[in-house]
């Protein structure tokens, strides 16, 4: 068997031993690349732009936090361009960094909470979310008093009226982790904690591969498996570069805690519209905001906090 | 053996300098202390009349201002008795305290455009609603007061709107009614025959 098998090679044209005794050209003048490779490797490039429909500048831009301050104008330039293109309005894309002394906090009554989802629209109309295929970033979990099992809850819940007798209800968003597993997982960096402790996408640099949402705990982080579907005239064109601008296809979107509107000052948008006015908001490094307040008077819980994820985003009992 | 006397007067003379000087309770006395003014700042009553910037109260226009009707010159005396039946605010079904609570446990008798008066005498505008409200609800006050308890809109960082108490619990019936929840999001598409089996 073994004699029948090197008898082959031996006679085989494409065997890695034969040598013909004259050593090519191109080896010895260096790494030359022969026309067929260029022309395959060429062809292959120009084809991922075409199908992918990303201009050149897009391609070659940088990660937003190796930016310059010209890279930056000019991407937000471009972006404006092609919001205005694809929606027909005029785009504010901010790119505002992080307050001076600022570490972002959020608290919610966990008593307060009737379970309405108001919360969850005034999300998806503030951060641009896909409407078809639906992207929410908050759920609004539903429990049996008594019960803190996760996997009893339901986020389905349809009653006339809330809230229901013998239930309660919590709601789960991005908890801006002081540690947080999904930032660490990202193989190309493209999301990140910024000083001011809210953990952001640069959705141009993300490259798709969902490592992040698998590892976050709380399922905060979305996936757009299409392009995402908007209305036009329901779009906000007020918008942060790591925010709430337009995604596009294959890319992973977050709570920011309504970055566009924390950074100038506003609350988010979640916590303006809550009728029972159980969401608060504020810098934990203030001593005198309502968030570090709460934190130092109430009873406070973080969720899964046995991961050591450190969440910025705490359930309290007010009384 | 005299150098021995010495020691027993030195040793015990040093170990008393040494625990003074150490003063295991001091700082954990400094902390509640600390602890103990932050409180007390916490429960220091508001000192002006302009601290909370409020909206308008939601009163409705077809019976203020109340002096219209209820007045010394008109023709409604005051009446401290209970009464199931009004003949006129048939709109409002009390259900706020209990039998405890009437009309003229809040409204001030004599002048029916304000509040009964805190301790300082002075009347209190619907404006101040919530000064009445603490009387009762003084925790829930706190809380309001540093905005624990209620809403605010505005800045994190600079102005606020508060909402006062009756602009969300209307004071004759102070429970937050029911709302309509918005729809809940769409489950995930899956196939009917796997949908079948679960």
């Amino acid at each position: 068997m073994s004699d029948e098998i090197i008898s082959r090679l031996n006679h085989s044209e494409v065997s890695p031993l034969k040598y013909d005794g004259e050593i090519s050209h191109s080896s010895l003048e260096g790494p030359v690349m022969d026309r067929r490779t260029f022309l395959v490797g060429a062809a292959s490039v120009l084809g991922m732009l075409a199908v992918s429909a990303c201009s050149w500048e897009e391609f070659i831009q940088n990660n937003f936090q190796r930016m310059t301050k010209e890279e930056m104008e000019h991407t937000i330039e471009r972006l404006g361009e092609e919001y205005k293109a694809k929606y027909g309005r005029d785009f504010v894309v901010g790119v505002e960094g992080p307050v001076d002394h600022t570490l972002f906090g959020y608290a919610l009554d966990i008593q307060r909470c009737i379970g309405c989802r108001r919360c969850v629209y005034a999300c998806v109309e503030e951060n641009n979310q896909s409407r078809d295929p639906q992207i929410q970033y908050i759920r609004v979990l539903r429990f049996k008093d008594g019960d803190m099992d996760l996997e009893h809850s339901t986020i389905y819940y349809d009653p006339d009226e809330v809230p229901q007798a013998g239930y309660y209800y919590m709601p789960v968003q991005c908890q801006q982790c002081a540690n947080a597993p999904c930032t660490k997982v990202c193989p190309v960096k493209a999301t990140w904690t910024e000083p001011d402790g809210i953990v952001v996408v640069d959705y141009n640099w993300c490259i798709g591969c969902r490592y992040c949402m698998a590892a976050c705990p709380y399922m905060g982080r979305w996936f757009n498996f299409t392009d995402p579907v908007i209305p036009a005239d329901k779009i906000n064109t007020v918008t942060h570069y790591l925010g709430n601008r337009p995604r596009m296809r294959n890319v992973v979107e977050k709570c920011t805690f309504c970055i566009q509107r924390v950074r100038v000052g506003k609350y988010p948008a979640c916590v303006e519209v809550c009728p029972v006015g159980a969401r608060k908001f504020g810098n934990l490094l203030d001593p005198d905001s309502e968030i570090s307040r709460i934190i130092r008077t109430k009873r406070v819980f973080r969720l899964k906090s046995e991961l050591n994820t450190q969440p910025k985003f705490y359930y309290f009992f007010a009384s | 053996m005299k150098s021995r006397k010495w020691t027993l007067v030195i040793v015990p003379l040093v170990l008393c300098i040494l625990a003074l000087s150490l003063d295991v309770g001091g700082g954990l006395t400094e902390a509640q202390l600390q602890e103990d003014s932050e409180a007390a700042k916490d429960i220091r009553p508001p000192t002006s009349d302009k601290e909370f910037p409020v909206p308008v109260p939601p009163l409705p226009k077809t019976i203020t201002p109340c002096r219209a009707c209820h007045g010394p010159e008109k023709d409604f005396p005051v009446n401290f008795r209970r009464r199931e039946n009004l003949l006129v605010h048939t709109n409002i079904r009390l259900n706020h305290g209990g039998i405890r609570l009437w009309c003229l446990d809040c409204h001030h008798p004599e002048n029916r455009n304000y509040l009964l008066p805190l301790s300082d005498g002075k009347n209190i505008s619907f404006e101040q609603s919530y000064l009445l409200c603490g009387k009762c609800h003084g925790t829930i006050y706190r809380d309001w007061r540093y905005g624990i308890h209620g809403k605010r809109t505005g800045f994190w960082n600079g102005a606020k709107s508060y909402y006062l108490c009756v602009t969300c619990h209307d004071p004759h019936n102070p429970r937050f009614k029911p709302l309509v929840p918005m729809p809940a999001p769409k489950k995930p598409w899956t196939p009917p025959e796997v949908r079948a089996k679960h």
